[in-house]
């Protein structure tokens, strides 16, 4: 059987979210992106925690969580050099899909992608995210970084297809910004920033349509990162204009950011234009980004504090031979790509790979095989040799016990500072990654660590109380959240502290694109004696672990306390949903669970709770509805598909009742109710009695099991 | 022309040093580093190469001499000049050894690593090290075993002399390999 794809076009549009996409969609101003989901399918693509671009996209590239990749934050250690670097295709540590594609033997080209540099020598041309930056005036020599093109013949070609941002014309600007003119540029550095932003982005764009117009290819992945930059620096001036921004501010820049999607728009055509009408081409993006009232009221002060503007839904579309046309699917998450482009060409997928092939976008089911991984596959693949891929804490340590031999200048205080920095953030966010994939314990051990080592980063102290509550450790998170209320607040800027040293931040998320003048218009965060004074989020752990503990009333009382400080804390209506649940009071649970609505329109767990509410007003249908939108937001959901089956068997339909239980099993095996609902269902006429024997068996065995243990 | 003669810190590089000025080359060194027990004959060192990232022009003070340039700063070098470069290699246990010792009697802090640890660090260093030598090449590179000089100085001396194409003396430079002293080191490690 021949591979569904003759050649894969991954576009990759950083940032991208159909909350912006929709209504530009509708007023026919992305015409290109509008023909291309009436021919393909569409869906969301949910994220990983934490969201932070250089993980992400890594994860995207492997089809891998950030612990298996190696790519942990957006600074490392720079062994060569002493200080910090941007991430590094060498310490990434498994294949990405162009060295998979490359090993067996497909002609593969990689543009801009995050850890991308130095360039990997690929079958095709890599070139590398160091590529575009433009570092020197147009009037002064602006030489390639060594390692940003493979192969390196192509090097002067692909200078040529820089742009500065000294060329980026008034003709060019005016479309974006009407007003430009109006900007006092001595004190406003919005349009240097916008200058740079495009030019960066349009250098990406000419190497990949020079790639597609003069070599051949089976296989591009292309990234833009145009869209985030300017999300992060304009976002704040975007319709509705936000409480305390500047009307005239508001004025010039209101449009750049669909300005930006309008401009991938264009990109896209051609694109499209060059690749042909035989290949299958996918556009994805990391994240989404808050575009409406859930804009934050400020950037918390911490490394990677811009993340907290991004929303956990991403976009697909994909169209091609064999795809569905003009459908949405369910369920998708960023770890899906890589297993279905693999698919796409007819490859197997690793079994080591924490994604899924996304067979419910095609158009029949296609022939998916195996392997137990893509490490063990023999053969050139274009990574860099395994002996250059070094562990840059390692690297760190070696250059420690170089300095204490005398042989090496110790780091200045800056560097020593930067390079503590960025290895508590790689620490950080390796934890939070293994919280978001529910490994408790390995997360506990580094959050120990960390709280033992910065005792005043309250950041850590969170999240180490919020595992310790996914472990059923409440003692221990309990006498967190005391300690918590007894510290000082910290002094803003001082040393230490998460928000003071901005040498490690990422390029990508800092706030160094932003226009001056909206650094200093747009509301600041809450100091951190206000935030202290009303520390809403211990209130809301304080009330989850009240709920745990089964004490509904002091459960509810902490988190009205903390919808008093602050009612658009994230799942704090839907705790304060399933304490209503819990005690009754199903007409509250219903309005708590509409409220959380209110606020994120995506939350799989608000529909899950609205589920849950409807079923027990009987109203089945609903409740279907429901848990159909909840799982469909996040397919690895036991209890949305649970809850599913419930309604479905009470409105009859008996085969969907049973998949949708044996899928919450799948999940969660554990769930004693599942059992006990197969056990009903295969007695059914028609039925399995061997397996309603089964799950009756397991369902008696664990009840006897658990109440042994109370 | 510059002579490099470099290597992991404790892999001979002041050894080289020695028999090179030795023989009559030039050397660029500024006896601050002065001799110890972990270096007995001194260390021939020029302490500002240690500035060579942040001064890639110190290097010119080196043309026409020997410098010794550790492994770690080779990537600092700067284009523009012709380097021949000698690096010395040795057993990593050995080095390892070494180092712990002189790190023992220096009073500071080595790599928080465990022995098999920091063996791996040090070779996926030398890997990178190798990986930029490759890249390089415009620079000449020969690679000299600590124990081929231990064993044969002549030889060693003369395989020098060959690579720097210049006329060296090799019955000092032989001389300069203490091999009794060195023996008993190799014992200690």
């Amino acid at each position: 059987m021949s591979a569904p794809a003759k050649k894969v076009l991954l576009i990759g549009w950083d940032a991208a979210d159909w909350k912006i996409i929709n209504p530009l969609l509708d007023q026919g101003l992305m015409p290109t992106l509008n023909e291309f989901v009436n021919h393909g399918v569409i869906g969301n693509l949910a994220t990983l925690r934490p969201i932070l671009s250089p993980m992400l996209w890594n994860s995207i590239a492997t089809g891998k969580r950030p612990d298996k990749h190696g790519i942990l934050g957006f600074m490392e250690p720079d062994p060569q050099a002493g200080g910090v670097r941007p991430v590094t295709s060498t310490s990434r540590k498994v294949k990405a899909i162009w060295n998979m594609l490359t090993q067996r033997g497909y002609k593969t080209h990689v543009l801009g992608w995050f850890a991308g540099h130095p360039a990997e020598p690929i079958s095709g041309i890599s070139v590398s995210d160091l590529f575009p930056y433009a570092v020197a005036p147009m009037d002064k020599p602006w030489p390639l970084p060594p390692g940003a093109v493979h192969p390196e013949g192509l090097r002067d070609t692909f200078a040529a297809l820089r742009m500065y941002p000294g060329e980026v014309s008034e003709a060019a600007i005016l479309p974006w910004i009407p007003r430009a003119a109006e900007i006092d540029q001595e004190k406003d550095k919005g349009l240097q920033s916008f200058a740079k932003i495009l030019s960066e982005n349009c250098s990406i764009h000419n190497a990949a349509t020079w790639i597609l117009q003069n070599q051949p290819w089976d296989f591009l992945a292309v990234y833009y990162n145009v869209i985030d930059h300017f999300c992060h620096g304009f976002m704040h001036y975007h319709p509705p204009r936000m409480e305390g921004i500047p009307e005239d501010k508001y004025e010039i820049y209101k449009d750049v950011v669909n300005g930006a999607y309008r401009f991938h728009d264009m990109m896209l055509q051609t694109l499209l234009d060059l690749a042909g009408p035989e290949t299958t081409v996918l556009i994805v993006s990391d994240h989404g980004f808050h575009s409406d009232h859930l804009r934050p009221r400020g950037i918390p002060l911490e490394p990677a504090g811009p993340a907290v503007q991004h929303r956990q839904f991403g976009i697909l579309c994909m169209k091609g031979d064999h795809i569905k046309q003009d459908e949405r699917i369910y369920g998708a998450t960023l770890l899906d790509v890589t297993p279905t482009i693999l698919t796409l060409f007819g490859l197997p997928v690793g079994e080591d790979m924490d994604g899924r092939v996304l067979v419910q976008a095609f158009e029949d089911m296609p022939a998916i095989t195996r392997i137990p991984s893509w490490e063990d596959e023999a053969g050139e693949c274009g990574m860099h040799p395994a002996d250059l891929r070094m562990d840059p804490a390692a690297a760190q340590a070696v250059l420690q016990q170089f300095v204490a031999l005398g042989y090496i200048q110790p780091l200045s205080e800056d560097q020593e500072k930067a390079v503590a920095l960025a290895l508590r953030e790689q620490q950080y966010n390796l934890a939070r990654a293994y919280l978001d994939s529910r490994r408790y314990q390995k997360a506990l051990a580094i959050f120990e660590d960390l709280v033992g080592k910065w005792p005043d980063e309250t950041r850590f102290m969170q999240q180490l109380a919020q595992c310790d509550l996914a472990l059923e450790k409440r003692a221990e998170a309990k006498d967190l959240l005391r300690k918590l209320m007894t510290l000082k607040p910290k002094v803003r800027g001082s040393a230490g502290q998460g928000g003071a040293p901005r040498e490690a931040e990422p390029r990508a998320e800092t706030n160094a694109n932003l226009p001056a003048e909206a650094m200093v218009s747009r509301k600041p965060a809450p100091s951190e004696e206000e935030e202290f004074k009303a520390r809403p989020w211990a209130d809301l752990l304080m009330g989850i672990i009240q709920f745990e503990e089964g004490d509904m009333d002091a459960a509810l009382a902490c988190l009205l306390k903390a919808e008093s400080a602050d009612p658009h804390l994230p799942d704090l209506h839907l705790r304060i949903g399933e304490t209503y649940l819990r005690l009754k009071r199903i007409d509250d649970a219903d309005r708590a669970f509409q409220r959380a609505l209110d606020i994120d329109g995506d939350s799989p767990e608000a529909h899950l709770g609205l589920a849950v509410v409807r079923l027990r007003q009987r109203r089945n249908e609903e409740a279907a509805e429901q848990a159909l939108l909840a799982v469909g937001l996040q397919h690895f959901l036991p209890l949305g598909h649970f809850h599913l089956g419930v309604a479905l068997a009470r409105l009859g339909h008996i085969n969907r009742a049973t998949l949708a239980f044996e899928t919450s099993l799948s999940m969660l095996p554990g769930l004693m109710a599942a059992h006990r609902w197969l056990a009903a269902l295969y007695r059914q006429p028609g039925g399995d009695l061997e397996k309603a024997l089964r799950h009756q068996e397991i369902f008696f065995r664990r009840r006897r099991e658990v109440r042994a243990q109370a | 022309m510059i002579t490099i003669v470099s290597g992991l810190p404790r892999s001979g590089t002041s050894l080289m040093m020695q028999m090179l000025a030795a023989g009559g080359m030039p050397i660029l060194s500024d006896g601050e580093r002065v001799a110890d027990a972990d270096n007995p004959r001194g260390y021939c060192e020029w302490q500002r190469i240690q500035q060579l990232a942040k001064e890639p022009g110190c290097i010119d003070e080196a043309e026409g001499k020997a410098v010794k340039v550790i492994s770690q700063l080779l990537f600092a070098l700067p284009i523009g000049h012709s380097y021949r470069i000698i690096f010395m290699e040795r057993p990593l246990l050995e080095v390892v050894a070494s180092q712990a010792e002189m790190i023992r009697r220096r009073g500071t802090t080595g790599a928080p690593l465990t022995e098999a640890a920091l063996i791996a660090g040090l070779k996926a260093h030398l890997n990178q090290v190798n990986a930029w030598l490759a890249q390089k090449r415009d620079n000449l590179v020969t690679r000299v075993e600590y124990h081929s000089v231990l064993g044969d100085p002549r030889s060693a001396a003369g395989k020098v002399q060959n690579f720097v194409q210049r006329e060296l003396d090799i019955e000092c430079m032989a001389r300069q390999v203490d091999s009794s002293l060195y023996h008993k080191r190799i014992q200690e490690a």
